[in-house]
Formats: C-alpha cells, sequence, structure tokens
C-alpha cells in the first residue's frame, strides 16, 4: 500500500497559542482514518494544514505535492467537506454542477447526474430551497464527480438527522471508495462510524495521543469488570480509567495481556467511544 | 441496515461465519454469487477491508471461488464440504463441552430428547 499523505513535526500557533504541536502521521491507500478529539483539540486545523488552507510548520506531503506551494495541481487530487460547507444560496443545482465543470479539471457532470439521479433533489431547484441534509448529498455529489484520491470529510454528518447521517456512509463507501483512495474524517459520532474506520488518530491540544489500527487497538485496550475485593489489586496495574457502580468496577487498560486481567474479573473489548473516553480523562489528570 | 457484531470477536470472524451458515442453511445457493464488498459494506457499515478480509478467507477454504470481472461464487458441493467439516468440528470441539454439561446437570435422554416448549416434568 503506498503512502497518500504523509505528515511530519506539523507545528501551528496563533500567537502565543499553539493549537497544533509536532503532530506526525501518514495516511495509505485503503485507509478510512478517523480524527477523533474534543473541540478545540486541532483537528480542523490540521486538516486545513492539509489543504493548504492554514499557514504551518513542518512538512506535509499530500500525493506529491507540497500543499503550501503546489495547492491548485493538489487540488485536482484532493477533495474536502468543510464542516461550515455551505454553497452559495442561490445557486442552482445545474449551475453548481456548470460552475464545477468550467473550473475543475477533474469533474465528471454525468457521473454527479448519475449520483443526484438517486437523491430527491431536482437538478433545477435552488441551494436555499434543499434542507442540511440535501445540500450535503449535493456536496457528496460534486465530490463524488471529482474522483478525488485523498478525500477530507470534517464534520460531514455534523446537525443531520441520523438516517441522512446512515445514507451519507452509505453513499460513501457504495460510490466514492475504492482500495486506492484514502479518506479522513472527523466526526464527534464515533460510535456509529467505529467500524468503517481502519484507523484512529486521537487528538487532544494539539498533540497525537493515540494512532493505531481499528484491529490494533481491539487487541490492546480492554476492559474488566472488577468486583470490590480485588479493585485494590486491578488498580495496581494502572488502569486509564475506572467507573465503579453496584459494587462493580469497570476498568479500561492499555497493554496488558490476558493472563494478567483474567484474575480480577470478567474481560471484554471496549468500543471505541469508551477508550477515546479512557484515553483522553487520562490525559487530562 | 447494521448488524450487531459482537465487540469481542474480529468483525471479519463474524462475518466469514455468517456468510458459512448462510450457504449450509441454503439461503446463498451453490453457483450463486456473493454480494460485492461495496454492497456489504455500504449496507453493514463497515469497512471494506473487513469485508475482504473474511472473502479472502473464504477463498482460501475453497468455498468460494473468484470469477474474473464477475466477483466470487459460492462453489459446487461446498455446502456438503462445509456440513462434513462443520460436524467433524462440532463432534470434536462442541459436542464434548456439552456432554460435560449434560452429565453435570444430571439430564436424561428422555428429557434431553422433549419437543422444545413442551412442559418439562
Amino acid at each position: 500500500m503506498s503512502k497518500l499523505i504523509s505528515i511530519s513535526n506539523l507545528n501551528k500557533s496563533y500567537g502565543e497559542k499553539r493549537v497544533v504541536s509536532d503532530v506526525d502521521f501518514s495516511v495509505h491507500e485503503g485507509q478510512i482514518l478517523g480524527l477523533v478529539g474534543p473541540n478545540g483539540a486541532g483537528k480542523t486545523t490540521c486538516l486545513q494544514a492539509i489543504l493548504g488552507l492554514a499557514s504551518y510548520e513542518g512538512d506535509i506531503d499530500v500525493l506529491g505535492y507540497n500543499p503550501k506551494t503546489e495547492r491548485e495541481k493538489m487540488l485536482t487530487e484532493v477533495a474536502y467537506i468543510a464542516d461550515v460547507a455551505v454553497l452559495p444560496k442561490w445557486i442552482k443545482v445545474n449551475q453548481a454542477l456548470t460552475y464545477m465543470a468550467g473550473i475543475h479539471p477533474n469533474f465528471d457532470r454525468s457521473k454527479a447526474e448519475v449520483f443526484l439521479a438517486k437523491t430527491n433533489i431536482p437538478l433545477t431547484s435552488k441551494v436555499k430551497t434543499l434542507s442540511k441534509g440535501m445540500v450535503t448529498q449535493l456536496h457528496l455529489a460534486l465530490i463524488l464527480a471529482i474522483d478525488a484520491k485523498v478525500l477530507i470529510l470534517d464534520e460531514p454528518t455534523l446537525g443531520l438527522d441520523i438516517l441522512t447521517r446512515r445514507q451519507f456512509y452509505t453513499h460513501l463507501l457504495e460510490d466514492f471508495y475504492t482500495e486506492n483512495k484514502c479518506i479522513i474524517v472527523t466526526t464527534h459520532q464515533i460510535e456509529e462510524i467505529e467500524h468503517i474506520l481502519t484507523d484512529v488518530a486521537f487528538i487532544q491540544d494539539g498533540k497525537l495521543v493515540l494512532t493505531e489500527s481499528t484491529e490494533n487497538i481491539r487487541e490492546r485496550f480492554k476492559l474488566v469488570a472488577v468486583t470490590e475485593d480485588k479493585a485494590e489489586d486491578a488498580k495496581s496495574l494502572n488502569p486509564l480509567f475506572a467507573n465503579s457502580l453496584m459494587g462493580l468496577t469497570t476498568m479500561l487498560f492499555d497493554n496488558e495481556p490476558n493472563e494478567a486481567l483474567q484474575k480480577f474479573g470478567k474481560i471484554s473489548t471496549p468500543s471505541l467511544a469508551d477508550i477515546f473516553v479512557g484515553v483522553m480523562t487520562k490525559e487530562a489528570c | 441496515m447494521t448488524t450487531q457484531w459482537d465487540a469481542d470477536k474480529p468483525i471479519y470472524l463474524q462475518l466469514y461465519q455468517q456468510v458459512l451458515t448462510r450457504i449450509l442453511d441454503g439461503y446463498i445457493k451453490e453457483g450463486e454469487a456473493l454480494p460485492s464488498v461495496r454492497k456489504v459494506a455500504s449496507q453493514y457499515q463497515i469497512n471494506p477491508i473487513t469485508i475482504s478480509k473474511a472473502y479472502q478467507m473464504l477463498q482460501d477454504e475453497h468455498v468460494v471461488e473468484k470469477q474474473r470481472g464477475k466477483g466470487l461464487f459460492v462453489k459446487l458441493g461446498a455446502q456438503n464440504n462445509m456440513l462434513e467439516r462443520e460436524r467433524e468440528s462440532f463432534l470434536t470441539q462442541q459436542w464434548p463441552q456439552i456432554l460435560q454439561q449434560i452429565k453435570r446437570l444430571k439430564l436424561s435422554a428422555e428429557q434431553l430428547l422433549l419437543p422444545q416448549g413442551e412442559e418439562k416434568s
């Protein structure tokens, strides 16, 4: 699998305040990376740096391009949906297609039309008459038609209802994704997409606190339901997180062998959301 | 539609098992095509690599075969071969445990053969 994006020593400050520090990661073909972190952790800033939309220190390589100096060429193969995705309210759907066809060398109008035909968006509607979900679908149509190798999604489903959110990811997997592309996505609804992701990166206060494939992460982290009499012993193994309820303490462990844990209680595999909460609270202590 | 996955087992194994069961139960017939990776990914909302992995296992075990450009098809004789294999694995792995439990609970053959749902005496 070849590397499509590599980032090393990424730093960014606004005045005195450092918002991204020493971020390193890379994304390969076929990967769907979830960039997960609390509000203000630096997710959007990282994405903007990758897209050349914000100045930064460090090295970023996207498909062999430098986002700072070769942004225009880079954008022929990179697509982006911003969390503040807005299309001009007065534009009609078919005008948006004509506009894209005019400015983007790889835009395939028929692809966008085929996709839109599957939705209930009329080509002659103005953007202001479309619902929020329809606008997201329209964005997706524009992006599918570019056939980008790299797709960056910043909270693409924010404010959408669950049906539309699911529909969005269905289309993404069915109509966009192939094994030679990659996707970076940020979202607060990780439980909804945890099985879609191949990799996750947790970010907090501008630093990456964990990057791992979703396959390995399930091996690494374990939840143990510990009974009260064993709680002290179990705590000596430094759980990331302990939560007591009705005489049982649920503890989250990182990288402890099952043999060491099973004497404390029943072991189960945490969800990505459990791990996220565990890692974030630990870093905050 | 999404399926509830068991968090303690890798999804590709569960998917693999699911396809095997579907073939054994006759829902997917010999000579029939498996749904494409893309289709399964979007319906179950899981990443396509997971599905490819399950499909690869099925290919490695000669349950399905690739037809160039057309996708994966259930092999002729797959159902019988699997039936053999699953019987073997049941008899050597699950059955001894069940037998042990039957002995522990002192269940008689009569009680065990009672039709399900019938009042137990």
